[in-house]
């Protein structure tokens, strides 16, 4: 056990709670494999958007798969690792029964939705303006090193293992480096990604053989 | 201010133990939990989890259910009524202590 009791005492039974949950939901990698899986579908589907031309129907099919994808991933992928680890790992990482989430916490999820897709407007609206002008470079760069800075930033603070810091850094390292290489837009996004998904789905991988390859406990 | 720090003398001594703080925290924050992911959660060895379940199980703040899923044995621990109260006026106690 890690904790110092004087520490532990000085936090919000919630936050304990928070902090244990965090650790045994990522004990197992199922969920960096979901992400990972989650970021390649995401970069293929950018890299067709960069071989198809504009108004084709390849094009349009890849628009409509990103507006599909997320939600679908979003359900799907917390059925399928609840799935899995009940199916096949119980004995390794235990049986769990969630709450169900509250009116309260949908909201939430749904104002942070809300403002996600008001940031991807806004800044899709300022790189179609940036496009038409000389500055069409600056906002595709803006873009990608935003993305990378902001998703990696989000992946070491909801993370909070040393795997998923680095793992920021490198997302936001690569956003920045895209940014001044001069490439296209959903061509960058693609090599963002795609980065990302199969780092994600590695240490995933690695981290879900290291737990199946421990000896099993014996129980209680 | 003293009468908070005072306060703090009728504090639930099952609850503040470090480890069984942790136990109760986490199924306070889920519907139920087997051994065995109390286990992984908590960094606990299965002797000292076991003798923690018991200690909380004897003052009614947890149930305990031995069941099976398919062919793998759970014992699912979930926390009672008065388990939950007992957490919210020590959150409370501690909180006012602290502030």
């Amino acid at each position: 056990m890690t904790h110092s009791s004087s520490l532990l005492h000085q936090e919000d039974p919630n936050a304990i709670a928070k902090r244990l949950m965090q650790k045994a939901h990522t004990r197992d990698g199922l969920p960096e494999i979901a992400v990972g899986i989650t970021f390649l579908v995401l970069a293929g589907l950018c890299w067709l958007q960069e071989i198809f031309k504009h108004g084709t129907n390849g094009y349009q099919a890849a628009s409509l798969g990103m507006v599909l994808l997320f939600p679908a991933l979003a359900f799907g992928t917390q059925w399928a690792i609840k799935h899995v680890r009940r199916r096949f790992l119980i004995k390794k990482v235990g049986y769990v029964e969630a709450k169900p989430v509250n009116r309260k916490q949908r909201g939430i999820v749904f104002v942070i939705a809300a403002a996600v897709a008001a940031a991807v407007t806004i800044a899709t609206y300022i790189f179609i303006r940036g496009s038409h002008s000389s500055t069409a470079f600056s906002a595709t760069g803006w873009l990608l090193a935003g993305t990378g800075i902001i998703g990696g930033a989000g992946a070491a603070f909801l993370g909070r293992l040393p795997r998923y810091v680095v793992g920021g850094v490198i997302m936001a390292a690569t956003g920045i480096y895209l940014a001044f290489s001069g490439v296209s837009l959903n061509a960058g996004f693609a090599i963002l990604y795609g980065l990302i998904g199969l780092l994600s789905l590695i240490s995933g991988c690695v981290v879900l053989l290291l737990l199946v390859r421990q000896p099993a406990q014996e129980g209680e | 201010m003293s009468a908070k720090i005072q306060q703090l003398a009728e504090i639930d001594r099952v609850i503040h133990e470090p480890a069984r703080l942790m136990i109760v925290a986490l199924l306070a924050a889920v519907v139920e939990a087997d051994f065995q992911y109390l286990r992984n959660a908590t960094g606990l060895t299965q002797g000292n989890l076991s003798t923690h379940l018991s200690r909380l199980e004897e003052a009614g703040y947890i149930a305990i259910e031995k069941s099976f899923r398919g062919k793998y044995p759970l014992t699912i621990c979930r926390l009672t009524e008065r388990g939950i109260e007992v957490l919210d006026n020590y959150r409370k106690v501690i909180k006012a202590a602290l502030r």
